[in-house]
């Protein structure tokens, strides 16, 4: 580009004067080589400014993509459809699967069993139950979905009850599944429940606890309801199996009202009966022979509806109700405000379009099928209220059954008119929705909707709760009180070290503060967990007084420098080292509080102050904000401090001492502007040092108690989405809704952590612009 | 191309400030009525003599000149009048000087007041990043003044002494950087007089401003020594020549001639002074 202006450079000239220039030639070579390395230099600078945002958006879309998932709905393919199998024309009552889906069996009109393949519906076996000829069957119910428990109730007043059970055997490494049918109680012979009495079972509930066997029958035309319970004793001398036989009578729900569903949980404390009156009542029958009509609700609305379909959740707590106008709500035992158990509707479905016929709950979460009248099958689940899946039979085929296989991956429907469809579902982050994950959420078991973080636990009916309220809430928390800490100090130390103190006493404490960054979180957070949390219970007066005393201690020891100690003894310390002196100060603080506080123990809290706490309504965590935020305060100082001191210092000196020669005094200075010129500055550092405090993660995990709670009280312990991957992350089965959600837990940090970041970019560019000084 | 205009401004200016006070260019120091006296002033910075027994009073209302070559301690002495040496680190000052015979090294002195009374502008202009108004009022809200209606009116007062309020008048809520260099220093100017001030120190005001700025700045120290005392330190010989009424000319510390204006740049009395005025030194 320049050749032309470098031929005329004055070293080529032969008559010029003597020249040091390079020749041409080394000038030429000397330019190609400097664009060479420009080129590079830029090339490299790019390359490694655009793979910083590539990282950034990859880190984004990973934690994204394995997000995703539990935001998507189920899939429900259908794979097989057949007619009934064992071909008789039997209505089918109930269907039920074994977990590999191999073999699935179906309960008829006729006390039959057929197992058969569910793909094709090729009949396997079929059992014939010992039913007495003559006697029809009146009812049919099923026990908790994972007994495996069925009953029928027969017009003479028996019932049988019995098991479809699977014998699984590995011969020559491959599955074989055996099904076959026991009896729990007995040997398959009806058992009394009304026979005496010659009264039909028109409705019957079936259950299985640890007292035995129990069916629960009404009989609609004489209003009788009666619980009778089955226990198998084996005389431990002879080995003979006598079946015990314990009757309770129940009272009628409401003279005239027809029962029609029955249930009774596991423990068989807690009896429901459903009414053709729309209503749901509830006995407590925890004393069984003293049996207690607690309270009916109305569980359908509109005059002449019914609960048509009832079964029990996962568990036994939850009852699912269907009425005769499509609608499907959830109820459980809670405590109203009296503090009585009360059944009450906890949230309500997307309702169908006609009579709910069929519930199908699953057997391992939450979740449940409804079916209706007009052949539409849905897929819910109750602690995300959600409805994942619709499905439409067509032609307004009446569904008879509907119900999950155990691993809740099929589906078996049977239609009015015989017809078996078996679904593939593809169903596996059903309990999380929006609601599920930021609102409050009514858990089984609880009296209130409550934000609740508990992942797992040691039971199976155990019903996930999954708030990122308190991980949140927790994380801001901690965040909050590190800056409560931290901040007020870092700047002031900022100011003083920047502004007031002399040279070389900043050259030592600004790299000795700075330090501090490089101490391993880990022993922060140890130190706080296992000596300054029991320390600081132990010694809950000297804190407070420390925290109290030392600025006021600061400004007598200032008071007394300047105004007592004569002029020619403070006359000797340099300016700009004063704030040596109260080092001594500070540390005749900490030795007073700390021998002063079982005194001001003794005098004012009753000999201990964290009992005192708890008098007086506190609760006191040992592992609490107070000792996190001053852990991580510690931690996040040299962060805060180190930006806005470079910020202060770097306030152009030319406005300090324009302020100055207007007649202020230093301070004034400070306060009018160096802090609003730095304020910039001071304020990205503020964010900084709260990012850093968001994400930190070993001095919370150490320090917190890890008790995800919702509260901002100083003296309780909190649990943060940092915090919480780590210690939930290596117990989560990979691709689990679990391990999703602290994906999520993660992506909301980074999410946090990135808005927190622009907002301080984009503030501190507004300061900027505003207070520049140049 | 600018050091002709330059030099056509200089001149214009020249010429028309003698025109003005042509008739009262009788002074001399003896008739003067001091208000900054310097007696004896030594000054190091660290184990370096900046300044070597500096005598000299500087008479009231009138405006004095500081010249001399870099480093010669010129701006060093104006920085002592205020105490504004005390902001840098060893720094000792012998010696004293009085304003209106109070010792301002004595140790009962309120810094502060000292700095309110002798008012400072520097070289570059300084405006606070505030408003307008703002940075005018400054001083007097330091001075704990609150009241709207005295600051409206010191505001305006103040604006109008700098030569500054009919350019700013209808932006005094704008930020001060909006304005133009030359507009900032009589800005700062302005500020400066807000507190009433009985000393003015400008330290170079004009150096970083263009020629256009330098001429209003001068006009305005003309108007301004009507109401203070103004000690001005300048590297430009004709600004001295056409501002001061007497002149000072320092070298490695020492003051060698203090004189009226008229007879330093016509008749110096050391060949030391000649050389310097005439540019065969510095």
């Amino acid at each position: 580009m320049t050749d032309a202006a470098s031929t005329h450079s004055p070293g080529s000239g032969p008559t010029g004067p003597r020249s040091y220039m390079p020749s041409l030639q080394q000038r030429q070579r000397l330019r190609r080589w400097r664009a060479a390395k420009d080129w590079c230099g830029k090339g490299t600078i790019a390359i490694f400014g655009i793979g910083v945002i590539v990282t950034l958006v990859l880190m984004f879309v990973y934690l994204f993509s394995e997000t995703a998932p539990i935001f998507g709905s189920a899939e429900m393919e259908a794979v097989g459809r057949y007619d009934a199998p064992g071909a008789d024309g039997a209505p089918t009552l109930h269907t039920a699967m074994e977990r590999y889906r191999q073999v699935a069996v179906r309960f008829t009109d006729d006390a039959r069993a057929v197992f058969f393949y569910p793909t094709t519906g090729e009949v396997i076996s079929e059992e014939v139950l010992n039913r007495p000829e003559g006697v029809n069957v009146t009812d049919f119910a099923t026990g908790e979905a994972r007994s495996r428990l069925v009953g029928y109730g027969l017009d003479d007043g028996t019932a049988i009850f019995l098991r479809h059970d699977y014998d699984i055997s590995y011969p020559g490494g491959e599955r074989q599944i055996a099904p076959k049918i026991t009896y729990p109680e007995g040997n398959g012979e009806p058992l009394d429940v009304f026979a005496e009495e010659g009264y039909a079972l028109d409705v019957i509930g079936v259950q299985r606890g640890g007292l035995g066997t129990a069916i629960i029958a009404a009989n609609n035309e004489h209003e009788q309801l009666r619980v009778v319970l089955f226990k198998e004793d084996e005389d431990f001398l002879t080995g003979d199996v006598t079946v015990e036989r314990q009757v309770y009578e129940m009272p009628w729900p409401e003279e005239g009202v027809e029962v029609t569903q029955i249930l009774m949980n596991t423990t068989m404390r807690n009896l429901f009966v459903g009414g053709a009156d729309g209503r749901l009542h509830y006995y407590d029958i925890s004393n069984r022979r003293n049996p207690r009509l607690v309270a009916s609700e109305r569980a359908i609305q509109g005059g002449d509806a019914e609960v048509t379909a009832m079964d029990f959740l996962l568990g036994a707590v939850s009852i699912i109700a269907g009425g005769s106008d499509g609608s499907v709500s959830q109820w459980f035992l809670a405590r109203n405000e009296q503090g009585e158990r009360r059944l009450t509707q906890i949230r309500s479905f997307e309702p169908h379009g006609a009579p709910v016929t069929s519930i199908g709950p699953e057997h391992a979460r939450k979740g449940f099928a409804t079916a209706a009248a007009d052949g539409t099958v849905q897929l819910h689940h109750a602690t995300s209220d959600r409805t994942l899946a619709r499905l439409n039979l067509g032609d307004e085929i009446e569904v008879d059954s509907v119900s999950m296989a155990p691993r809740q991956n099929g589906m078996l429907i049977v239609g009015e008119d015989g017809g078996f469809r078996y679904l593939d579902v593809r169903n596996p982050h059903p309990e999380i929705s929006f609601s599920a994950l930021w609102q409050k959420v009514w858990y089984e078991g609880r009296n209130n909707p409550d934000y609740v973080w508990q992942s797992s636990s040691a039971t199976q009916e155990f019903e996930p709760k999954f708030s990122m309220v308190p991980l949140t809430v927790g994380t801001l928390k901690a965040a909050f009180y590190a800056m409560l800490f931290a901040a007020p100090l870092a700047i002031l130390a900022a100011i003083y070290s920047a502004y007031f103190m002399a040279p070389r006493m900043r050259t030592v404490t600004k790299p000795t503060i700075e330090i501090m960054e490089a101490l391993p979180t880990v022993i922060l957070g140890f130190l706080a967990g296992l000596w300054a949390a029991p320390y600081f219970e132990n010694n809950l007066p000297a804190i407070f007084s420390i925290l109290l005393l030392t600025p006021i201690s600061f400004i007598v020891a200032a008071w007394l420098w300047t105004r007592v100690i004569p002029a020619g003894v403070s006359g000797r310390v340099p300016a700009g080292w004063e704030g040596a002196l109260l080092i001594p100060v500070v540390l005749a603080v900490g030795w007073f509080a700390v021998s002063m506080s079982p005194l001001l123990e003794v005098w004012f809290f009753g000999g201990d102050m964290r009992q005192w706490l708890t008098d007086q309504g506190i609760t006191y965590d040992q592992r609490n904000a107070l000792v996190v935020g001053m852990a991580m305060g510690f931690a996040v100082i040299p962060t805060i401090y180190s930006i806005s001191e470079d910020a202060i210092f770097n306030v152009p000196k030319h406005l300090t001492q324009g302020a100055l020669a207007l007649g202020a005094t230093p301070w004034q200075a400070v306060v009018t502007v160096v802090l609003l010129t730095a304020s910039p500055g001071i304020f990205s550092a503020v964010m900084i040092g709260f990012g850093r405090a968001v994400g930190e993660t070993m001095i919370v995990l150490m320090a917190t108690g890890n008790s995800p709670v919702v509260n901002f009280n100083i003296f309780e312990g909190m649990r943060t989405l940092s915090a919480n991957i780590a210690v939930e992350m290596p117990e989560a089965a990979v691709g689990g809704t679990h391990y999703r959600i602290l994906f999520l837990a993660a992506l909301v940090l980074f999410l946090m952590t990135f808005v927190l970041n622009t907002i301080a970019e984009v503030v501190r560019h507004r300061l900027r612009k505003k207070y520049s000084s140049l | 191309m600018s050091e002709t205009e330059t030099r056509d401004t200089a001149t214009h200016a020249v010429s028309s400030n003698r025109g003005r006070s042509g008739g009262q260019r009788q002074l001399n120091i003896r008739n003067e009525d001091i208000c900054v006296e310097i007696d004896q002033l030594k000054l190091w910075y660290g184990n370096d003599q900046a300044l070597n027994g500096i005598d000299m009073k500087i008479p009231r209302q009138r405006v004095t000149a500081f010249i001399g070559p870099s480093g010669c301690g010129k701006s060093t002495l104006l920085r002592c009048m205020n105490r504004m040496n005390d902001l840098i680190d060893n720094c000792r000052v012998e010696g004293a000087i009085r304003i209106d015979g109070q010792e301002i090294y004595d140790r009962s002195v309120d810094i502060p007041e000292l700095r309110r009374r002798v008012g400072m502008v520097f070289q570059k202009p300084n405006p606070f990043p505030k408003s307008i108004y703002e940075n005018v009022a400054y001083g007097l809200r330091l001075q704990g003044v609150k009241k709207r209606r005295i600051l409206d009116e010191v505001v305006e007062k103040s604006l109008r002494r700098a030569a500054l309020w009919g350019e700013v008048k209808d932006r005094l809520s704008e930020n001060a950087f909006g304005l133009s260099g030359g507009q900032q220093q009589r800005l700062v100017i302005a500020r400066a007089i807000a507190i009433e001030p009985e000393v003015l120190l400008l330290d170079e005001p004009a150096s970083a401003l263009d020629p256009l700025a330098t001429l209003k700045i001068e006009e305005l120290i003309f108007e301004l020594k009507k109401h203070y005392t103004i000690a001005i330190v300048t590297h430009n010989m004709q600004q001295a020549a056409r501002v001061s009424d007497y002149t000072a000319y320092l070298y490695l510390g020492e003051l060698m001639e203090f004189n009226d204006t008229d007879t330093l740049f016509t008749n110096p009395s050391k060949k030391a002074t000649e050389d310097y005025i005439t540019g065969r030194h510095g």
